[in-house]
């Protein structure tokens, strides 16, 4: 494979719920090695953007490729190069916690069973504890074990941090940084936890409903993006390219926006409006999500 | 990695496997034991007289036995790989997708072949050590085509199955339930061997239902 072909790659997606659109002409695509984020609301189509991506869900139009395979025709050799986590964690339930791992060792040639034990050793559960008893976190731990294990060169993880604890959602989230930068993988993910995300993610894209809002690196989003606080005497702001979201909170107004104060001070006055107290914050990545996409 | 695939549905299908051997063997310890005292109380020259005047079914049981293991055994397989969808997990492993579905339908048709194919040499054993021959044969070759409704049912319940849409698994049902009803058609001993082969053809091509389904569940369709 060409090192420089992206990882992942999709094309022009359109896709409709019968007569719900809900992307269209979706592109994107993720270099090797890096770590992208997939934020949005729900019902947005991130689940539905994982399916296409691994071939479980035929788009009306468009394409998408791992490895540079066409995603209804991956080959098993690139179906071993994906560790893929399903949305709610979900496994061969009716395994026990050794029987799993003897299940999936055999098709992995670069499998690591000390990745797994490891991980299960912390749960504090027999060997011959069935999948189906345990509770939600215990078995997203397991399945996360056994991706690990896989030592694939990407990982697609559909809301990964589902039923974690926070001190266990912590461990993941540093393991997965060290797993990714230390052999280079490249990681896909969905979560609801925003705030987990921030220390993870080098990209981050955020789907609003039928297309993409914003693909940026992490950094630039918590580096530029704002939200400007301020009084005024204006009854309303019209939309504004510059500006995210702009509302009454109280007394005081609150908008989002990349731009210096300066900009956002101007674009505010555009229409004549008094423009006073301008405040700038910086935000957490869950507060910029906020702002870009709203609260509602 | 073939093996991994046969020990996955081991796990998913022992008890049920269990239980079809035990419904098996109490069918046949039923259906002997009822020869037996038919040949105790009458004698046999009355019992091997009665059969070739009136033809009556001689074991009944297993007429139905082998498709309840099909449809028991394609619920046992697929009913948890649908659960949660976990069909996604079995097709994103690193093998050809028809490969894996053709280990897994080789695994049940197995089965239920296995099963139908040891307690049908038991039986046959049994006619021929109480009946002259003839009477053993035709008798055996009675329950031939309700033993070949195991592996269709089995083939026609997994197509079922693994549809992913509720209504076109009704709409599935009923031309598999018509199809699978040609099998237990009732008739004299014999007079259903022209039938063997075309209902041998049916198996057959019910194989292949199964791809259609999971290429369906492929396309996300719901």
């Amino acid at each position: 494979m060409n090192p420089d072909m992206p990882v992942i790659e999709c094309r022009n997606i359109t896709h409709y719920y019968g007569n719900r659109l809900i992307y269209e002409n979706l592109s994107f695509e993720v270099q090797p090695g890096k770590i992208l984020g997939l934020l949005g609301k729900n019902g947005t189509g991130k689940t539905t953007v994982i399916n296409i991506l691994n071939g479980y869900l035929k788009p009306r139009s468009g394409v998408c490729r791992l490895f540079g395979e066409e995603m209804d025709r991956l080959s098993p050799a690139t179906k071993g190069r994906v560790g893929l986590l399903l949305e709610g964690h979900v496994q061969h339930a009716y395994f026990n916690v050794r029987q799993i791992e003897r299940y999936y060792s055999r098709f992995f040639p670069r499998w690591n069973a000390g990745a797994y034990f490891g991980l299960i050793d912390r749960l504090k559960i027999a060997p011959s504890q069935k999948i189906s008893t345990m509770s939600c976190g215990q078995r997203s731990q397991v399945a996360l074990g056994l991706l690990f294990a896989q030592d694939p060169d990407l990982l697609i993880l559909d809301d990964f941090s589902m039923g974690l604890d926070p001190g266990y959602r912590r461990l993941f989230v540093e393991y997965l940084r060290e797993y990714a930068a230390e052999g280079g993988k490249t990681v896909f993910l969905t979560s609801h936890i925003i705030q987990d995300m921030e220390r993870l993610i080098d990209d981050c894209m955020i789907l609003d409903y039928g297309r993409i809002l914003l693909h940026e690196p992490t950094s630039r989003i918590l580096d530029r993006f704002g939200r400007f606080t301020f009084a005024s005497n204006a009854e309303d702001f019209p939309a504004n390219p510059v500006l995210w979201n702009t509302a009454r909170v109280g007394s005081r107004w609150e908008t989002y926006s990349f731009a210096s104060p300066e900009e956002v001070r101007e674009a505010l006055a555009a229409n004549g409006a008094e423009i006073l107290a301008l405040n700038r914050e910086t935000l957490s990545l869950e507060d910029a999500f906020i702002g870009l996409t709203g609260k509602y | 990695m073939y093996r991994s695939i046969i020990y996955k549905e081991w796990i998913k299908t022992r008890t049920a496997t269990g239980f079809i051997v035990l419904a098996f063997a109490a069918a046949a310890i039923h259906s002997f034991m009822k020869i037996a005292e038919d040949l105790r109380l009458s004698g046999a020259a009355a019992c091997w007289e009665l059969v070739i005047q009136k033809d009556p079914a001689m074991f009944p049981l297993f007429e139905y036995l082998p498709a309840i293991a099909g449809v028991l055994a394609a619920l046992a397989q697929y009913v948890p790989e649908l659960q949660s969808k976990r069909l996604k997990l079995t097709l994103h492993l690193p093998l050809k997708e028809d490969a894996i579905l053709l280990a897994m339908s080789a695994y049940g048709t197995a089965v239920v072949t296995l099963v139908t194919a040891f307690f049908g040499a038991v039986l046959l054993w049994g006619l021929s050590a109480n009946f002259p021959a003839e009477i053993a044969g035709a008798s055996f070759r009675r329950l031939l085509p309700g033993f070949m409704a195991g592996p269709s049912a089995y083939f026609l319940a997994s197509w079922i199955c693994l549809e992913p849409r509720w209504s076109r698994r009704v709409l599935n049902f009923i031309p598999g339930a018509l199809a699978l009803s040609l099998f237990f058609m009732r008739a004299k001993s014999g007079a259903f061997c022209p039938l063997v082969p075309w209902l041998g053809g049916f198996m057959a091509a019910a194989f292949f239902f199964v791809f259609q389904s999971t290429a369906r569940f492929k396309d996300g369709v719901q």
